[in-house]
C-alpha cells in the first residue's frame, strides 16, 4: 500500500510540510515516510486501442491476451510494482484508464497527483500518433508537473517494407523536434513479443527517481480513509487520562 | 447507444455515480449517460474561475483572484463524517485509493452573536467557554452516557428509559436551553428541532457518530476531498467503469420510453437504448417529481479566513435556528488552497440554509455577517425535489435533490434506499474485488 500519510506515533507537526508550492508538494508525496520506498503514479494514456491495458497486463503479471473487451481486466486498474534501479528500491503504480475513453472522458480525476504520464500510440496506426499533441496538452493542464514518455506499441506488426499507415522514424524526429523537453523518455514496444517493457519501466523509475530526489520535502498530513491508520486507540488513550 | 442494458443510469451527480457503481459490481449491465461534457451535474466543481462567473451569469474576471485554474468550486458544499456512511462506501468499494482527503481544521457553533468551537469530548467541554462550570459537569456526564450507551445493555443505561424523548434525555442530564441548542445542532446535526420530541436514540447515535467521526483524523470530524468534491462522483463512475459501466457524457437524452407502465427505453432523439430499469435524478423525470421546499446558497470569496477560527485553513460554522429565530439552521462552510479549491491567499466560504420567507438571500444574512469583508458573491436559490413515487412500478428511480445539510448522511440514505427499491437486496459490498495488485520484483 502507498498510504502518505505519518502514523500517529510518528506525528510530524505540520511546520516540516511545504504544500505550498502545488510543485513541490506533487514530488513531495512520492515519499511514503522519511524511511519509506518512493513510490511514484504513473497514468497510461492515449487512443482506445493502442495497446493501454496489454502495457498494463505486461506490468503487472507480464501476461498477454489477444482478446479485446474488458472481460480480461474487470475490476482492475492499477498495479504497483516495486523496481530496483542500482542503488535502491522505488515503487511504479501504474493505472489504466479503465475504457473510459472509448465513448466518453476520462475525468479530471484520472489525472490528480501523476508523476507521469505514458503516453502511448500504435505504430502501425498514424492516426493515433497525430493525434497525439492534444493528449500532451490535456496531461499538461490537467497533471501539472507530470513528465510525459511516449510509447510506440505493437511494434511487431510493422511490415518490413515500410508500407501501409505506419508512423515512420521521420515523423517521430519531428515530434519529438516540435515537442522539444517535454518528453522525458521516448520507447518502442511490443507487447505481444515482449520487446523493450522491462527497459521501459526501469527506465521510468529512474527519470521519476531522479526528479523526485532533485524536490525532496517532507509531506504527510493526508488521509485516505481506509488506508490510513485511525488515530482512534490514541484518542481514548487520552480521554482515559482527562478524566 | 442501440443496445440492451440492465439499467440506464441518468446524470452523473454523486448519487447516481454511486449507484452507478453500486449496479456495476452488482453484475448489472449499466449504461452512464450525461447531457452535460462533464461528470458532476450538480455535484461537479467547476473550473476555471471564470466558469463559476458564466454559470451565474457574470462577466468572467480571468486571474484576478489568483490563477484561475486554481479554483474548484462546489455548487453543493458538503463535509465528509469521517466515521459515515460515504466513508465507509468509499472504503468497501475501494474507491479511496482514487482520491486524497485532509482533515476539516475546526468546527464551529454560533452563539449570541459569536462563534466557539464545538466541545467534543468531554475534555474540551471542561475547557470551553460555552458554558459554565456547573453546565459543563452536567455536558460531561451526558457525553459520557452517550459514549457507553448501548441499548441492548441495560447496565449501560444509567436510569435513562430507551422509550424517552430527546427532550427528555436533556432534561434527565439537566440540560439548559442552550446546551441542548448545540448539542442537537452542531454535534448531532439535526437541521431544525424536530427530533426533540422523537426518540432519544436518534440522538445518541447521531452524537456517537460525530465523536467516532472526530476520533478517527483529529482536528475535527470532517473530511474534505483534495480539489473539491467533484472528485467524488468521478472516482464512483470509474469504479463503474471498470466493472463493465458504459459511459456517454454529452448526450442528450430526448424521451424515456415506456409501455405497459413500466419503462423499456431511453430515445437520444435518433436511437434508441433499452433497459428494464432507469435510475435518474429529477432533472431528468421533472414530471414523475415534486418540488418540496428551496435551498439558498451563497458562493463568497474571501482573501482572509473567518475571524475568530484561529486562522482555520477549513472550518465548519453551525448557526442553530433557535439563535436567530428561524426553524432551520444555517451552514456555512469554508474551504482553501489547503484543498487544492482556490488560489493562494484566498478563501471560499459558502453559506446554505432551507428558505423559509420569500426574501431567501436575507435569510443568509446571520452567516454572512460572519465572514467579514466579502469579495464576490453568487447567491442562487434552487428547488427542491423529490420523486412522487417510489418507482418500483415504472422502473424509473428518482434520486431526491440535494438538500441543506453540510454532510453526506442523508445522500447516503437516499442512494442505499435507492439501491434497495431497484434490486430488492442491500448492496453486499463483498461482491467488490480487490482491485489492487501489489507486484513484487
Amino acid at each position: 500500500m502507498f498510504c502518505l500519510c505519518s502514523s500517529p506515533s510518528l506525528a510530524v507537526t505540520s511546520d516540516n510540510v511545504l504544500d505550498s508550492d502545488l510543485d513541490n508538494s506533487l514530488w513531495a508525496r512520492s515519499f511514503k515516510m522519511a524511511t519509506g520506498i518512493p513510490s511514484y503514479k504513473v497514468i497510461l494514456h492515449g487512443e482506445y486501442g493502442v495497446g493501454k491495458s496489454s502495457i498494463f497486463r505486461r506490468f503487472m503479471n507480464n501476461s498477454f491476451t489477444t482478446a479485446t473487451g474488458k472481460q480480461s481486466t474487470i475490476g482492475l486498474d492499477q498495479c504497483t510494482r516495486t523496481i530496483n534501479i542500482g542503488s535502491q528500491d522505488v515503487k511504479l503504480t501504474l493505472w489504466d484508464t479503465g475504457g473510459m475513453e472509448r465513448m466518453s472522458f476520462i475525468g479530471s480525476s484520472y489525472y490528480r497527483g501523476a508523476h507521469a504520464a505514458l503516453l502511448c500510440y500504435s505504430v502501425n496506426n498514424k492516426d493515433t500518433f497525430t493525434i497525439l499533441s492534444q493528449y500532451i496538452l490535456d496531461i499538461v493542464m490537467n497533471a501539472e508537473g507530470a513528465k510525459i514518455f511516449l510509447c510506440g506499441n505493437m511494434s511487431d506488426q510493422v511490415p518490413a517494407d515500410g508500407s501501409g499507415n505506419v508512423v515512420t522514424d521521420a515523423d517521430l524526429e519531428l515530434f519529438m523536434s516540435q515537442c522539444q523537453d517535454v518528453l522525458s523518455g521516448v520507447y518502442r514496444v511490443s507487447c505481444k513479443d515482449c520487446l523493450g517493457l522491462e527497459d521501459m519501466f526501469r527506465d521510468m523509475a529512474h527519470v521519476l527517481h531522479d526528479e523526485s530526489m532533485s524536490r525532496m520535502t517532507l509531506r504527510r498530513d493526508f488521509v485516505r480513509p481506509g488506508l490510513t491508520p485511525d488515530r482512534e486507540s490514541h484518542h481514548s488513550s487520552d480521554k482515559r487520562r482527562c478524566c | 447507444m442501440d443496445d440492451t442494458y440492465d439499467v440506464i443510469v441518468m446524470g452523473t451527480g454523486l448519487k447516481e455515480c454511486i449507484l452507478s457503481g453500486m449496479l456495476s459490481v452488482s453484475g448489472k449491465k449499466v449504461l452512464h449517460v450525461d447531457r452535460n461534457a462533464y461528470y458532476g451535474g450538480e455535484s461537479a466543481s467547476l473550473t476555471p474561475l471564470d466558469q463559476v462567473y458564466q454559470h451565474f451569469g457574470k462577466t468572467p474576471v480571468g486571474d484576478k483572484y489568483g490563477r484561475g485554474r486554481d479554483w474548484n468550486v462546489d455548487l453543493i458544499p458538503k463535509f465528509l463524517m469521517a466515521n459515515g456512511q460515504l466513508v465507509k462506501l468509499l472504503i468497501h468499494t475501494g474507491v479511496t485509493r482514487y482520491l486524497e482527503f485532509k482533515s476539516v481544521d475546526g468546527s464551529y457553533v454560533y452563539k449570541g452573536g459569536k462563534i466557539y468551537k464545538v466541545p467534543a469530548d468531554e475534555k474540551e467541554a471542561l475547557a470551553s467557554s460555552l458554558m459554565g462550570i456547573f453546565e459543563k459537569r452536567r455536558f460531561k456526564n451526558f457525553l459520557q452516557f452517550v459514549q457507553d450507551y448501548d441499548v441492548n445493555d441495560p447496565k449501560t443505561w444509567k436510569g435513562v428509559d430507551p422509550n424517552m424523548n430527546a427532550k427528555q434525555l436533556y432534561e434527565k442530564f439537566g440540560l439548559d436551553a442552550n446546551t441542548q441548542d448545540f448539542t442537537g445542532h452542531a454535534l448531532a446535526l439535526f437541521r431544525n428541532d424536530k427530533y426533540m420530541i422523537e426518540n432519544c436514540a436518534q440522538l445518541v447515535k447521531k452524537c456517537r457518530l460525530y465523536s467516532d467521526s472526530l476520533a478517527r483524523y483529529g482536528k475535527s470530524p470532517y473530511l474534505y476531498p483534495l480539489y473539491g468534491l467533484g472528485e467524488l462522483p468521478q472516482g464512483f463512475a470509474r469504479l463503474s467503469a471498470i466493472y463493465g459501466g458504459t459511459y456517454m457524457l454529452d448526450k442528450p437524452v430526448e424521451k424515456i420510453i415506456m409501455e405497459d407502465g413500466h419503462v423499456v427505453g431511453v430515445s437520444d432523439g435518433k436511437d434508441i437504448a433499452k433497459c428494464s430499469m432507469v435510475v435518474c435524478d429529477p432533472t431528468y423525470a421533472p414530471e414523475r417529481c415534486k418540488k418540496v421546499g428551496q435551498v439558498v446558497r451563497a458562493i463568497c470569496i474571501l482573501n482572509h479566513p473567518i475571524e475568530n477560527t484561529k486562522d482555520g485553513q477549513s472550518v465548519q460554522i453551525i448557526i442553530p435556528q433557535n439563535q436567530v429565530n428561524r426553524n432551520d439552521d444555517i451552514y456555512v462552510c469554508m474551504v482553501s488552497a489547503a484543498h487544492n479549491v482556490c488560489a493562494k491567499n484566498f478563501y471560499l466560504a459558502i453559506v446554505a440554509t432551507t428558505v423559509e420567507t420569500n426574501n431567501p438571500e436575507a435569510e443568509l444574512q446571520p452567516g454572512l455577517d460572519l465572514l467579514g469583508q466579502i469579495e464576490e458573491k453568487f447567491v442562487s436559490v434552487v428547488d427542491i425535489f423529490e420523486p412522487i413515487d417510489d418507482g418500483k412500478e415504472s422502473k424509473i428511480f428518482i434520486s431526491k435533490s440535494y438538500d441543506a445539510t453540510t454532510h453526506f448522511e442523508t445522500t447516503c440514505d437516499d442512494v442505499l434506499d435507492l439501491f434497495e427499491r431497484c434490486t430488492g437486496e442491500k448492496f453486499d459490498p463483498s461482491k467488490v474485488k480487490h482491485t489492487e495488485e501489489t507486484v513484487g520484483e
